[in-house]
This record gives structure tokens, sequence and C-alpha cells, in this order.
């Protein structure tokens, strides 16, 4: 029964809203109000409310209260971890210079020469 | 909500292993070594535990080539590494710059400083002229 309303529901959907007649909608309207109840207002947050916001209005909105201090520290350890790992990077980054050495070092010409 | 706790933890392990990094690339004591590192480091044995630990392993990457040196330039890495290790980085890096800009200089030219500074170190290492001249006889 379920299946079938959803397909009804998919059906209406696919054809033009100028096309529906009024108690279509309403009906629809109607539906829909009783999805949000059941799931609830976050689940059920459509994908069109997310329009012209920016993604901190949108995370503002889809988390609150304890969520968002947490999603705060999970932001701020991600950004100590990549403030971390650039710093190691850049430190042990440097260029091979072992060919270059192992050159000098073994070369006929003394150290001094490239030095003076 | 578990994927808060799962993303958190894995932060936090993440975290935990970049700070680690450092410590894993600790520092080398000498008796650490392996013998071959003994024999391709040995005249920085004295100071080797006094070593800033990421001069210590780019001397461990040096040490890594040291079997398929010739025995010729063994001896000239040996006689060379406790000072080429008291040098600054600023001093390294205009030796390693002066080198590859003298690699680019034709063979020939090469060839001649060679001979220069081949020249030079004999006449250093020649006894001074007045001590080869023989004694006048006495009058």
């Amino acid at each position: 029964m379920n299946n079938l309303d959803l397909l009804k529901i998919k059906q209406l959907l696919n054809r033009s809203l100028t096309r529906m007649d009024r108690p279509t909608l309403e009906r629809l309207r109607d539906s829909r109000a009783q999805a949000l109840a059941q799931y609830g207002v976050r689940r059920t947050a459509p994908a069109f409310a997310w329009a012209g916001k920016t993604p901190w209005q949108t995370l503002g909105h889809t988390f609150s209260g304890p969520q968002k201090t947490h999603l705060w520290a999970v932001a701020i350890l991600f950004i100590i971890f990549l403030f971390g790992a650039t710093l190691y990077s850049q430190q042990t980054a440097e260029p091979d210079t072992t060919d270059v050495d192992i050159a000098i070092l073994t070369d006929e010409l003394p150290i001094h020469v490239y030095l003076d | 909500m578990p994927f808060f706790r799962l993303f958190t933890g894995g932060i936090l392990a993440l975290l935990c292993f970049s700070l680690s990094l450092p410590v894993l690339a600790a520092a080398r004591s000498w008796t650490s070594l392996t013998p071959l590192q003994h024999e391709a480091l040995a005249p920085l044995s004295t100071e080797w535990n006094t070593l800033p630990e990421k001069q210590q392993q780019h001397f461990l990457k040096l040490a890594k080539r040291y079997p398929q040196l010739t025995a010729v330039e063994k001896k000239r890495l040996h006689a060379r590494l406790e000072r080429w290790s008291k040098l600054t980085p600023a001093q390294r890096k205009e030796a390693r710059a002066k080198y590859r800009a003298f690699s680019k200089v034709p063979a020939e030219s090469r060839e001649q400083v060679k001979q220069m500074v081949r020249q030079q170190e004999a006449d250093k290492l020649a006894p001074p002229a007045s001590a080869v001249l023989p004694a006048t006889p006495a009058r």
C-alpha cells in the first residue's frame, strides 16, 4: 500500500506543477507534513532550505548545542594536526644532497677549493 | 553520536602520530650504529653523540654509499669527514653550489684547475728550499 502511494507520488511529481490540480497539491502538502512529523525537523530539513546560506550558516543550523561544540573541537584539532604536519614536512623535505656531498668528500680536489 | 566519537578519535590518533614522528627520527648514539656505519663514520666517533639529529641522519645516508667507494675514495672521505662536519650549514651549501658550478666547466678547464691544485698541494708537502740546500763547507 505504502509502495503504491510512493509510486503515485513519484508519478505526480514527474508531471509539471501547472498540470496538477488543486486537490492533488493539497494531498501532497499533507503527505509532506506527515513525513516531517515522522522523521523530525533535523532529519527532514529539505535540501532547498540550505539554498542561499553559507556553509557556516548551514552547519550552525544543522548542528546545535553540544554537537556544535564538538564540531568546533574537531575542527580545531584538525587545524592543529594540519599545522603540525606542515611544519614537520617543511623541516624534513629538504633536497637530498647526499650525491653532491659524497662527491665533494671523495673528489680529487680538497674541500677548501670549494670553500675559498 | 558514534560518528563524532569516531571522527574525534581518528583526529586524535593522527595528532599523536604526527607528534611522535620527531621522536621516531630521534638521534642515535654511536654505540647503536652498525659495524659498517662505524667504519664509514669512524672520524666522527668522538663527536657523533653531540651532533644534531638532522646531521646524524645525513651522515648515515653518506655511510650507505661507503661500500661502493674505492680504497682511495674511502681514504679521502675519512680525511675530510671531520672538517665537513664542522662546517656551518651555509658553508656546506656554498661548497655544494661551487661543486655543481665546477662540474659544468669544460673537462679541459677542470683538468687544468686540478693540475694547479695538485701542484699547490705538492709544494705544501715539499720541504722548504733552505732545508734541502747542501751545507756550505766551513773555510
